[in-house]
Protein backbone atom coordinates (compact mmCIF):
# COMPACT_ATOMS: atom_id res chain seq x y z
CA UNK A 1 0.00 0.00 0.00
CA UNK A 2 2.64 2.40 0.54
CA UNK A 3 4.63 1.63 -2.32
CA UNK A 4 1.59 2.28 -4.12
CA UNK A 5 0.64 5.66 -2.53
CA UNK A 6 3.89 6.87 -3.51
CA UNK A 7 3.62 5.85 -7.34
CA UNK A 8 1.00 8.34 -7.01
CA UNK A 9 3.21 10.50 -5.04
CA UNK A 10 6.04 10.49 -7.35
CA UNK A 11 3.44 10.76 -10.32
CA UNK A 12 3.16 15.00 -8.92
CA UNK A 13 3.87 17.04 -11.99
CA UNK A 14 3.70 14.30 -14.70
CA UNK A 15 0.87 15.45 -16.46
CA UNK A 16 -1.06 12.32 -15.99
CA UNK A 17 -4.51 13.88 -15.29
CA UNK A 18 -3.70 15.70 -18.41
CA UNK A 19 -2.91 12.66 -20.67
CA UNK A 20 -6.17 11.39 -19.49
CA UNK A 21 -8.17 14.59 -20.35
CA UNK A 22 -6.15 14.11 -23.48
CA UNK A 23 -7.55 11.01 -24.22
CA UNK A 24 -10.87 11.97 -23.21
CA UNK A 25 -11.02 14.44 -25.48
CA UNK A 26 -9.84 12.70 -28.63
CA UNK A 27 -12.56 9.83 -28.10
CA UNK A 28 -14.92 12.29 -27.74
CA UNK A 29 -14.02 14.78 -30.48
CA UNK A 30 -13.94 11.71 -32.68
CA UNK A 31 -17.12 10.37 -31.55
CA UNK A 32 -18.86 13.68 -31.69
CA UNK A 33 -17.84 14.34 -35.53
CA UNK A 34 -19.04 10.79 -36.51
CA UNK A 35 -22.44 11.03 -34.55
CA UNK A 36 -22.66 14.93 -36.39
CA UNK A 37 -22.54 12.96 -39.68
CA UNK A 38 -24.88 10.37 -38.76
CA UNK A 39 -28.95 10.77 -40.47
CA UNK A 40 -31.99 9.60 -38.21
CA UNK A 41 -32.24 5.86 -39.54
CA UNK A 42 -28.53 5.33 -38.09
CA UNK A 43 -29.33 7.49 -35.14
CA UNK A 44 -32.24 4.99 -34.37
CA UNK A 45 -29.42 2.60 -33.42
CA UNK A 46 -28.46 5.03 -30.87
CA UNK A 47 -26.64 2.78 -27.94
CA UNK A 48 -25.54 0.41 -30.14
CA UNK A 49 -24.01 2.50 -32.21
CA UNK A 50 -22.28 4.37 -29.44
CA UNK A 51 -21.16 0.81 -28.09
CA UNK A 52 -19.53 -0.25 -31.54
CA UNK A 53 -18.15 2.55 -32.28
CA UNK A 54 -16.40 3.21 -29.24
CA UNK A 55 -14.68 0.19 -28.95
CA UNK A 56 -13.52 0.81 -32.62
CA UNK A 57 -12.07 3.82 -31.30
CA UNK A 58 -10.77 2.30 -28.40
CA UNK A 59 -8.71 -0.41 -31.03
CA UNK A 60 -7.39 3.10 -32.02
CA UNK A 61 -6.70 5.34 -29.16
CA UNK A 62 -5.77 3.30 -26.39
CA UNK A 63 -3.34 1.13 -27.20
CA UNK A 64 -0.39 4.09 -27.47
CA UNK A 65 -2.56 6.14 -24.65
CA UNK A 66 -1.82 2.71 -22.39
CA UNK A 67 1.50 3.12 -24.03
CA UNK A 68 2.14 6.53 -22.78
CA UNK A 69 0.83 5.98 -18.97
CA UNK A 70 3.08 2.98 -18.76
CA UNK A 71 6.01 4.83 -20.11
CA UNK A 72 5.66 8.28 -17.88
CA UNK A 73 5.13 6.16 -15.20
CA UNK A 74 8.34 4.06 -15.40
CA UNK A 75 10.49 6.60 -17.19
CA UNK A 76 11.12 8.76 -13.70
CA UNK A 77 12.67 5.76 -12.29
CA UNK A 78 15.14 5.05 -15.25
CA UNK A 79 15.89 8.79 -15.73
CA UNK A 80 17.06 9.31 -12.54
CA UNK A 81 18.59 6.00 -11.89
CA UNK A 82 16.34 5.33 -8.79
CA UNK A 83 16.23 1.45 -9.17
CA UNK A 84 19.83 1.13 -7.16
CA UNK A 85 18.15 2.93 -4.47
CA UNK A 86 14.49 1.60 -4.32
CA UNK A 87 16.03 -2.01 -4.48
CA UNK A 88 17.37 -1.34 -1.29
CA UNK A 89 14.14 -0.82 0.42
CA UNK A 90 11.85 -2.97 -1.38
CA UNK A 91 12.05 -6.50 -3.81
CA UNK A 92 11.55 -5.34 -7.47
CA UNK A 93 8.90 -7.86 -7.40
CA UNK A 94 6.67 -5.37 -5.22
CA UNK A 95 8.16 -2.15 -7.33
CA UNK A 96 6.41 -4.22 -10.27
CA UNK A 97 3.25 -4.90 -8.83
CA UNK A 98 3.40 -0.96 -7.17
CA UNK A 99 3.51 0.21 -10.55
CA UNK A 100 1.02 -2.26 -12.00
CA UNK A 101 -1.83 -1.19 -9.89
CA UNK A 102 -1.11 1.99 -10.26
CA UNK A 103 -1.86 1.58 -14.19
CA UNK A 104 -4.99 -0.78 -13.44
CA UNK A 105 -6.57 1.96 -10.95
CA UNK A 106 -5.40 5.09 -13.46
CA UNK A 107 -6.88 3.08 -16.27
CA UNK A 108 -10.00 1.70 -14.24
CA UNK A 109 -11.08 5.77 -13.35
CA UNK A 110 -9.99 6.78 -16.70
CA UNK A 111 -12.61 4.29 -18.40
CA UNK A 112 -15.33 4.72 -15.56
CA UNK A 113 -15.34 9.02 -16.38
CA UNK A 114 -15.52 7.62 -20.26
CA UNK A 115 -18.26 5.34 -19.38
CA UNK A 116 -19.95 8.15 -17.89
CA UNK A 117 -19.06 10.98 -20.40
CA UNK A 118 -21.08 8.65 -23.50
CA UNK A 119 -23.78 7.70 -21.12
CA UNK A 120 -24.59 11.28 -20.75
CA UNK A 121 -24.26 11.99 -23.71
CA UNK A 122 -26.65 9.21 -24.86
CA UNK A 123 -29.03 10.28 -22.16
CA UNK A 124 -28.71 13.94 -23.39
CA UNK A 125 -29.06 12.98 -26.99
CA UNK A 126 -31.89 11.00 -26.31
CA UNK A 127 -31.45 7.74 -27.86
CA UNK A 128 -34.21 5.46 -28.52
CA UNK A 129 -34.63 1.85 -26.17
CA UNK A 130 -33.91 1.93 -22.66
CA UNK A 131 -30.88 2.33 -21.45
CA UNK A 132 -28.56 -0.55 -21.79
CA UNK A 133 -26.96 0.21 -17.66
CA UNK A 134 -25.45 -3.38 -18.00
CA UNK A 135 -24.09 -3.65 -21.20
CA UNK A 136 -22.28 -0.54 -20.36
CA UNK A 137 -20.63 -1.26 -17.20
CA UNK A 138 -19.48 -4.41 -19.09
CA UNK A 139 -18.20 -2.73 -22.14
CA UNK A 140 -16.14 -0.78 -19.50
CA UNK A 141 -15.08 -3.79 -17.79
CA UNK A 142 -13.99 -5.24 -20.73
CA UNK A 143 -12.20 -2.35 -21.78
CA UNK A 144 -10.18 -2.42 -18.59
CA UNK A 145 -9.41 -5.87 -19.41
CA UNK A 146 -8.08 -5.19 -22.50
CA UNK A 147 -6.02 -2.31 -21.39
CA UNK A 148 -4.64 -4.16 -18.75
CA UNK A 149 -3.38 -6.67 -20.78
CA UNK A 150 -1.74 -4.80 -23.31
CA UNK A 151 -0.62 -2.05 -20.13
CA UNK A 152 1.21 -5.29 -19.12
CA UNK A 153 2.98 -5.50 -22.03
CA UNK A 154 4.06 -1.96 -22.08
CA UNK A 155 4.48 -1.76 -18.34
CA UNK A 156 7.33 -4.91 -19.44
CA UNK A 157 9.01 -3.21 -22.24
CA UNK A 158 9.45 0.27 -20.09
CA UNK A 159 10.81 -0.80 -17.12
CA UNK A 160 13.12 -3.47 -19.51
CA UNK A 161 14.49 -0.55 -21.65
CA UNK A 162 15.64 2.65 -20.37
CA UNK A 163 14.87 4.34 -23.44
CA UNK A 164 11.43 4.80 -24.22
CA UNK A 165 11.50 4.86 -27.88
CA UNK A 166 10.86 1.26 -27.91
CA UNK A 167 7.70 1.00 -25.83
CA UNK A 168 6.16 4.03 -27.35
CA UNK A 169 6.77 2.10 -31.26
CA UNK A 170 5.40 -0.69 -29.77
CA UNK A 171 2.21 1.64 -28.87
CA UNK A 172 2.02 3.38 -31.91
CA UNK A 173 1.94 -0.36 -33.64
CA UNK A 174 -0.31 -1.40 -31.44
CA UNK A 175 -2.99 1.22 -32.38
CA UNK A 176 -2.29 0.78 -36.09
CA UNK A 177 -2.89 -3.15 -35.77
CA UNK A 178 -5.87 -2.33 -33.30
CA UNK A 179 -7.96 -1.42 -36.10
CA UNK A 180 -6.10 -3.09 -38.92
CA UNK A 181 -6.96 -6.11 -37.37
CA UNK A 182 -10.60 -5.57 -37.46
CA UNK A 183 -10.22 -6.51 -41.04
CA UNK A 184 -8.49 -9.96 -39.72
CA UNK A 185 -10.32 -12.91 -39.95
CA UNK A 186 -11.21 -14.00 -36.37
CA UNK A 187 -8.94 -16.69 -35.86
CA UNK A 188 -5.86 -14.14 -36.75
CA UNK A 189 -7.26 -11.41 -34.67
CA UNK A 190 -7.06 -13.55 -31.37
CA UNK A 191 -3.34 -13.42 -32.41
CA UNK A 192 -3.48 -9.64 -32.01
CA UNK A 193 -3.06 -8.69 -28.70
CA UNK A 194 -4.52 -5.23 -29.69
CA UNK A 195 -7.23 -6.76 -31.62
CA UNK A 196 -8.99 -7.93 -28.18
CA UNK A 197 -10.32 -4.31 -28.34
CA UNK A 198 -13.15 -4.96 -31.60
CA UNK A 199 -12.40 -9.16 -30.38
CA UNK A 200 -14.76 -8.00 -27.23
CA UNK A 201 -17.33 -5.93 -28.39
CA UNK A 202 -20.56 -6.35 -27.63
CA UNK A 203 -22.18 -4.95 -30.81
CA UNK A 204 -22.05 -6.28 -34.09
CA UNK A 205 -22.44 -5.14 -37.75
CA UNK A 206 -24.18 -6.86 -40.38
CA UNK A 207 -24.16 -4.85 -43.40
CA UNK A 208 -26.82 -6.46 -46.26
CA UNK A 209 -24.95 -6.33 -49.78
CA UNK A 210 -28.65 -6.76 -51.00
CA UNK A 211 -30.83 -3.94 -49.55
CA UNK A 212 -27.58 -2.10 -48.46
CA UNK A 213 -28.80 -1.91 -45.26
CA UNK A 214 -26.72 -1.75 -41.70
CA UNK A 215 -28.08 -3.51 -39.05
CA UNK A 216 -26.88 -3.52 -35.39
CA UNK A 217 -27.41 -6.46 -32.83
CA UNK A 218 -26.02 -7.26 -29.28
CA UNK A 219 -23.02 -10.14 -29.45
CA UNK A 220 -22.70 -12.57 -26.64
CA UNK A 221 -19.35 -12.28 -25.07
CA UNK A 222 -16.96 -15.69 -26.18
CA UNK A 223 -15.85 -17.66 -23.42
CA UNK A 224 -13.23 -18.75 -25.31
CA UNK A 225 -11.92 -15.23 -26.75
CA UNK A 226 -11.86 -13.95 -22.86
CA UNK A 227 -10.23 -16.88 -21.83
CA UNK A 228 -7.21 -16.30 -24.60
CA UNK A 229 -7.20 -12.61 -23.28
CA UNK A 230 -6.07 -13.55 -19.64
CA UNK A 231 -3.90 -15.71 -21.37
CA UNK A 232 -1.87 -13.02 -22.66
CA UNK A 233 -2.72 -11.11 -19.86
CA UNK A 234 -0.86 -13.66 -17.73
CA UNK A 235 2.09 -14.13 -20.56
CA UNK A 236 2.80 -10.43 -20.00
CA UNK A 237 2.33 -10.44 -16.11
CA UNK A 238 4.94 -13.01 -15.97
CA UNK A 239 7.42 -12.29 -18.80
CA UNK A 240 7.46 -8.92 -17.66
CA UNK A 241 7.95 -9.51 -14.20
CA UNK A 242 10.20 -12.10 -14.50
CA UNK A 243 12.74 -10.26 -16.63
CA UNK A 244 12.45 -6.91 -14.02
CA UNK A 245 13.23 -9.46 -10.95
CA UNK A 246 16.24 -11.29 -13.12
CA UNK A 247 17.94 -7.84 -14.29
CA UNK A 248 20.48 -6.43 -12.11
CA UNK A 249 20.86 -2.67 -11.16
CA UNK B 1 33.85 -6.49 15.12
CA UNK B 2 33.18 -6.58 11.31
CA UNK B 3 30.55 -4.85 10.27
CA UNK B 4 30.93 -5.90 7.16
CA UNK B 5 32.58 -9.42 6.15
CA UNK B 6 32.80 -10.77 2.75
CA UNK B 7 33.92 -14.44 2.12
CA UNK B 8 35.80 -15.71 -1.55
CA UNK B 9 33.08 -13.50 -2.57
CA UNK B 10 32.97 -13.35 -6.47
CA UNK B 11 31.10 -12.06 -9.92
CA UNK B 12 31.37 -13.66 -13.14
CA UNK B 13 30.01 -11.93 -16.24
CA UNK B 14 30.09 -14.07 -18.86
CA UNK B 15 33.40 -15.51 -18.78
CA UNK B 16 35.40 -12.39 -17.02
CA UNK B 17 35.55 -12.87 -13.43
CA UNK B 18 35.11 -9.08 -12.43
CA UNK B 19 35.33 -9.62 -8.51
CA UNK B 20 37.93 -12.77 -7.57
CA UNK B 21 37.42 -14.26 -3.95
CA UNK B 22 37.44 -10.90 -1.92
CA UNK B 23 37.53 -11.40 1.79
CA UNK B 24 36.72 -7.78 3.09
CA UNK B 25 37.13 -7.03 6.47
CA UNK B 26 35.29 -3.46 7.79
CA UNK B 27 35.79 -2.74 11.40
CA UNK B 28 33.10 -0.66 12.73
CA UNK B 29 33.25 2.98 13.45
CA UNK B 30 36.08 2.97 10.66
CA UNK B 31 36.16 4.94 7.34
CA UNK B 32 37.52 2.42 5.31
CA UNK B 33 38.45 3.46 2.08
CA UNK B 34 37.77 0.93 -1.33
CA UNK B 35 40.81 1.78 -3.35
CA UNK B 36 41.03 0.74 -7.21
CA UNK B 37 41.23 1.71 -10.67
CA UNK B 38 37.89 2.09 -12.64
CA UNK B 39 36.96 -0.94 -13.43
CA UNK B 40 38.57 -3.00 -10.71
CA UNK B 41 35.19 -4.22 -9.52
CA UNK B 42 34.61 -1.42 -6.70
CA UNK B 43 30.83 -0.86 -7.76
CA UNK B 44 30.03 -4.54 -8.46
CA UNK B 45 31.50 -5.42 -4.67
CA UNK B 46 29.53 -2.74 -3.50
CA UNK B 47 26.40 -3.54 -5.24
CA UNK B 48 26.73 -7.20 -3.80
CA UNK B 49 27.35 -6.20 -0.68
CA UNK B 50 23.48 -4.31 -0.78
CA UNK B 51 22.29 -7.53 -3.09
CA UNK B 52 21.62 -5.40 -5.91
CA UNK B 53 23.67 -8.09 -7.92
CA UNK B 54 23.86 -11.35 -7.08
CA UNK B 55 27.24 -12.66 -6.11
CA UNK B 56 28.65 -15.93 -8.66
CA UNK B 57 30.11 -17.66 -5.62
CA UNK B 58 31.17 -16.58 -1.91
CA UNK B 59 29.44 -15.35 1.10
CA UNK B 60 28.35 -11.60 2.56
CA UNK B 61 27.82 -10.91 6.26
CA UNK B 62 26.37 -7.51 6.90
CA UNK B 63 25.98 -6.37 10.70
CA UNK B 64 26.33 -9.50 11.48
CA UNK B 65 23.97 -11.60 9.79
CA UNK B 66 24.52 -13.23 6.69
CA UNK B 67 23.08 -11.62 4.00
CA UNK B 68 20.01 -13.67 1.23
CA UNK B 69 17.23 -12.85 0.04
CA UNK B 70 14.71 -13.47 3.11
CA UNK B 71 16.72 -10.80 5.48
CA UNK B 72 18.01 -8.50 2.92
CA UNK B 73 15.81 -5.20 3.58
CA UNK B 74 15.62 -6.02 7.15
CA UNK B 75 19.41 -5.84 7.16
CA UNK B 76 19.36 -3.05 4.73
CA UNK B 77 16.95 -0.97 7.26
CA UNK B 78 20.29 -0.05 8.91
CA UNK B 79 22.30 0.49 5.73
CA UNK B 80 22.66 3.96 3.48
CA UNK B 81 24.25 3.28 0.56
CA UNK B 82 24.77 6.21 -2.33
CA UNK B 83 26.09 4.17 -5.48
CA UNK B 84 27.92 5.65 -8.42
CA UNK B 85 25.46 8.31 -9.61
CA UNK B 86 22.88 10.02 -7.38
CA UNK B 87 19.32 8.62 -7.11
CA UNK B 88 16.97 11.34 -7.57
CA UNK B 89 13.38 12.18 -9.04
CA UNK B 90 14.11 15.47 -11.06
CA UNK B 91 10.48 16.38 -11.36
CA UNK B 92 10.24 16.85 -7.35
CA UNK B 93 11.74 18.74 -5.06
CA UNK B 94 15.00 17.85 -3.01
CA UNK B 95 12.33 17.38 0.29
CA UNK B 96 9.58 15.50 -1.74
CA UNK B 97 12.48 13.44 -2.80
CA UNK B 98 13.30 12.64 0.66
CA UNK B 99 9.56 12.12 1.38
CA UNK B 100 10.39 8.89 -0.42
CA UNK B 101 12.92 7.81 0.98
CA UNK B 102 11.42 8.42 4.61
CA UNK B 103 8.22 7.18 3.64
CA UNK B 104 9.70 3.91 1.95
CA UNK B 105 12.12 3.55 5.36
CA UNK B 106 9.30 4.53 7.73
CA UNK B 107 10.93 6.79 9.55
CA UNK B 108 10.60 9.87 11.42
CA UNK B 109 9.07 12.56 9.33
CA UNK B 110 11.72 15.64 11.14
CA UNK B 111 14.57 13.66 10.09
CA UNK B 112 14.02 15.10 6.65
CA UNK B 113 14.38 18.97 7.80
CA UNK B 114 17.95 17.14 10.01
CA UNK B 115 19.47 15.55 7.19
CA UNK B 116 18.65 18.64 5.23
CA UNK B 117 21.03 21.07 7.54
CA UNK B 118 23.64 18.22 7.93
CA UNK B 119 24.25 18.18 3.92
CA UNK B 120 23.32 22.52 4.03
CA UNK B 121 20.75 21.52 1.25
CA UNK B 122 17.99 23.64 3.61
CA UNK B 123 17.78 26.46 1.91
CA UNK B 124 17.43 24.34 -1.45
CA UNK B 125 14.53 21.76 -0.20
CA UNK B 126 11.43 23.60 -2.47
CA UNK B 127 13.76 23.57 -5.53
CA UNK B 128 13.17 20.98 -8.57
CA UNK B 129 15.70 18.54 -8.15
CA UNK B 130 16.49 18.83 -11.91
CA UNK B 131 17.60 22.23 -11.43
CA UNK B 132 20.10 21.56 -8.87
CA UNK B 133 23.95 21.12 -9.49
CA UNK B 134 25.53 17.94 -9.82
CA UNK B 135 27.58 18.78 -6.29
CA UNK B 136 23.88 19.45 -4.97
CA UNK B 137 22.15 16.54 -6.16
CA UNK B 138 25.34 14.48 -5.04
CA UNK B 139 24.57 16.15 -1.42
CA UNK B 140 20.43 15.07 -1.64
CA UNK B 141 21.74 11.63 -2.63
CA UNK B 142 24.13 11.58 1.23
CA UNK B 143 20.93 12.70 2.87
CA UNK B 144 18.80 10.02 1.52
CA UNK B 145 21.72 7.81 2.55
CA UNK B 146 21.61 9.22 6.20
CA UNK B 147 18.16 9.47 6.15
CA UNK B 148 17.70 7.02 9.15
CA UNK B 149 21.21 7.60 10.39
CA UNK B 150 22.01 4.33 9.29
CA UNK B 151 24.62 2.47 11.61
CA UNK B 152 26.86 1.70 8.21
CA UNK B 153 27.17 4.23 5.25
CA UNK B 154 28.06 2.76 1.74
CA UNK B 155 29.49 5.37 -0.65
CA UNK B 156 30.59 4.73 -4.17
CA UNK B 157 33.04 7.00 -5.62
CA UNK B 158 30.96 10.12 -3.96
CA UNK B 159 32.55 13.31 -5.22
CA UNK B 160 32.83 11.64 -8.64
CA UNK B 161 32.06 15.04 -10.84
CA UNK B 162 32.19 17.54 -8.35
CA UNK B 163 34.44 20.75 -8.22
CA UNK B 164 37.13 21.02 -5.77
CA UNK B 165 35.19 23.21 -3.23
CA UNK B 166 32.58 20.20 -3.36
CA UNK B 167 35.00 17.54 -3.12
CA UNK B 168 36.37 19.39 -0.08
CA UNK B 169 33.18 19.86 1.26
CA UNK B 170 31.95 16.25 0.61
CA UNK B 171 35.13 15.14 2.45
CA UNK B 172 34.36 17.20 5.65
CA UNK B 173 30.83 15.48 5.26
CA UNK B 174 31.59 11.82 5.43
CA UNK B 175 34.92 12.68 7.88
CA UNK B 176 32.23 14.16 10.57
CA UNK B 177 30.08 11.44 10.49
CA UNK B 178 31.57 8.58 12.42
CA UNK B 179 32.05 10.79 15.37
CA UNK B 180 29.07 12.95 15.06
CA UNK B 181 26.43 9.49 14.11
CA UNK B 182 29.03 6.49 15.07
CA UNK B 183 28.43 5.43 11.91
CA UNK B 184 30.51 2.98 10.11
CA UNK B 185 31.38 4.64 6.44
CA UNK B 186 32.55 2.65 3.29
CA UNK B 187 34.00 4.94 0.78
CA UNK B 188 35.21 3.92 -2.31
CA UNK B 189 37.11 5.85 -4.81
CA UNK B 190 40.23 5.72 -7.83
CA UNK B 191 41.87 8.55 -5.76
CA UNK B 192 44.45 7.59 -3.55
CA UNK B 193 44.98 11.22 -2.25
CA UNK B 194 41.16 11.16 -1.54
CA UNK B 195 41.48 7.99 0.46
CA UNK B 196 44.47 9.16 2.00
CA UNK B 197 42.51 12.40 3.51
CA UNK B 198 39.58 10.61 4.87
CA UNK B 199 39.85 6.69 5.80
CA UNK B 200 41.89 5.22 8.50
CA UNK B 201 41.34 1.61 6.76
CA UNK B 202 42.00 1.08 3.53
CA UNK B 203 41.57 -1.93 0.69
CA UNK B 204 42.89 -1.85 -2.70
CA UNK B 205 41.31 -3.95 -5.14
CA UNK B 206 43.10 -4.74 -8.72
CA UNK B 207 41.18 -6.50 -11.70
CA UNK B 208 38.75 -7.86 -8.89
CA UNK B 209 41.53 -9.03 -6.15
CA UNK B 210 42.14 -7.92 -2.66
CA UNK B 211 45.70 -6.09 -3.25
CA UNK B 212 45.68 -4.74 0.12
CA UNK B 213 44.00 -4.21 3.35
CA UNK B 214 44.75 -2.91 6.36
CA UNK B 215 45.32 0.14 8.54
CA UNK B 216 46.51 3.56 6.50
CA UNK B 217 48.69 3.32 9.08
CA UNK B 218 50.33 0.27 7.99
CA UNK B 219 49.93 1.47 4.27
CA UNK B 220 51.98 4.58 4.94
CA UNK B 221 54.39 2.07 6.88
CA UNK B 222 55.35 0.62 3.44
CA UNK B 223 56.77 3.72 1.95
CA UNK B 224 60.28 2.67 3.65
CA UNK B 225 63.40 4.48 3.06
CA UNK B 226 66.49 3.90 0.71
CA UNK B 227 69.65 5.14 -0.70
CA UNK B 228 69.74 5.76 -4.68
CA UNK B 229 73.60 5.45 -6.08
CA UNK B 230 74.52 6.57 -9.29
CA UNK B 231 78.27 5.83 -10.87
CA UNK B 232 80.26 6.16 -13.40
CA UNK B 233 79.92 2.64 -13.95
CA UNK B 234 76.53 1.15 -12.52
CA UNK B 235 77.71 -2.38 -13.83
CA UNK B 236 80.74 -2.64 -12.29
CA UNK B 237 79.73 -0.83 -9.09
CA UNK B 238 77.02 -3.69 -8.50
CA UNK B 239 79.30 -6.41 -8.93
CA UNK B 240 81.59 -4.67 -6.46
CA UNK B 241 78.85 -4.15 -3.50
CA UNK B 242 78.02 -7.96 -4.64
CA UNK B 243 81.52 -8.93 -3.38
CA UNK B 244 80.96 -6.52 -0.34
CA UNK B 245 77.54 -8.58 0.61
CA UNK B 246 75.50 -5.43 0.06
CA UNK B 247 72.14 -5.97 -2.04
CA UNK B 248 71.34 -3.66 -4.69
CA UNK B 249 69.06 -3.29 -7.07
CA UNK B 250 69.38 -1.51 -10.29
CA UNK B 251 66.34 0.96 -11.23
CA UNK B 252 66.07 3.68 -14.08
CA UNK B 253 69.84 4.08 -13.88
CA UNK B 254 70.14 3.94 -10.01
CA UNK B 255 71.54 1.32 -7.74
CA UNK B 256 68.85 0.71 -5.01
CA UNK B 257 70.71 -0.23 -1.55
CA UNK B 258 68.87 -0.06 1.72
CA UNK B 259 69.21 2.06 4.00
CA UNK B 260 72.81 2.02 5.48
CA UNK B 261 74.73 3.88 8.58
CA UNK B 262 76.85 7.37 7.99
CA UNK B 263 80.13 5.05 8.90
CA UNK B 264 79.18 2.81 6.66
CA UNK B 265 78.19 4.78 3.54
CA UNK B 266 81.14 6.28 3.78
CA UNK B 267 83.48 3.19 3.69
CA UNK B 268 81.42 2.13 0.95
CA UNK B 269 81.73 5.35 -1.35
CA UNK B 270 86.09 5.29 -0.61
CA UNK B 271 85.71 1.68 -1.73
CA UNK B 272 84.35 2.82 -4.66
CA UNK B 273 86.43 5.34 -5.83
CA UNK B 274 89.59 3.27 -4.78
CA UNK B 275 88.04 0.83 -7.78
CA UNK B 276 88.46 4.16 -9.93
CA UNK B 277 84.42 4.63 -10.04
CA UNK B 278 82.94 8.23 -10.04
CA UNK B 279 80.17 8.39 -7.28
CA UNK B 280 77.95 11.04 -9.33
CA UNK B 281 74.71 10.91 -7.24
CA UNK B 282 73.84 9.46 -3.54
CA UNK B 283 70.47 10.35 -2.65
CA UNK B 284 68.45 9.20 0.49
CA UNK B 285 64.56 8.37 -0.75
CA UNK B 286 61.49 7.39 0.22
CA UNK B 287 58.80 5.16 -1.21
CA UNK B 288 55.55 7.64 -1.90
CA UNK B 289 52.40 6.55 -0.94
CA UNK B 290 51.52 6.94 -5.13
CA UNK B 291 54.45 4.55 -5.73
CA UNK B 292 52.81 1.43 -3.41
CA UNK B 293 49.91 2.45 -4.70
CA UNK B 294 51.61 1.83 -7.95
CA UNK B 295 53.10 -1.25 -7.36
CA UNK B 296 49.92 -2.94 -5.97
CA UNK B 297 47.88 -1.86 -8.91
CA UNK B 298 50.08 -1.85 -11.84
CA UNK B 299 48.60 1.46 -12.10
CA UNK B 300 48.86 5.16 -11.76
CA UNK B 301 47.94 6.94 -8.95
CA UNK B 302 44.39 8.45 -9.94
CA UNK B 303 43.33 6.63 -12.96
Amino acid sequence: MTLLKLEFYKCRRRNIVLICAAILAVQFIWMTAYFSRQDAEDLKWGWMLLLYNLSTVDAIILPLSVATLASRNCELEHKGSTWKLLETMATPGQLYTAKLVWGALVLAVLLIIRSVLFLSVGIAQGFQGAIPWGRFGLFTLLSWAVSMMVYALQQGLSLRFANQAAALVCGIAGSFLGILSMLFPPALVRCVPWGYYGLLSLVFMDWNKATRVTRFYWHALPATDVALLLLWMAVFLIAGRALFVKKEV
Amino acid sequence: MNIIQTHDLCKQYGNALRVSHLNLNVPEGSIYGFLGPNGAGKSTTLKMILGLVRPTAGSIRVLGKDMDNSNRLSVLRQVGSLIESPSYYGHLTGEENLRIVQTLRGIPEKNIREVLQIVRLDGQREKKVAHYSLGMKQRLGLAAALLGYPKLLILDEPTNGLDPAGIQEMRELICDLPGRFGMTVVVSSHLLSEIDQMANHVAIIREGELVFQDSLEALHGRSRHHLALRTTNNAIARRLLAEQSVPCEEENGYLILPILSDEVAAQLTGFLAGNRLGIVRLEERQKSLEDIFLDLTGKAASL
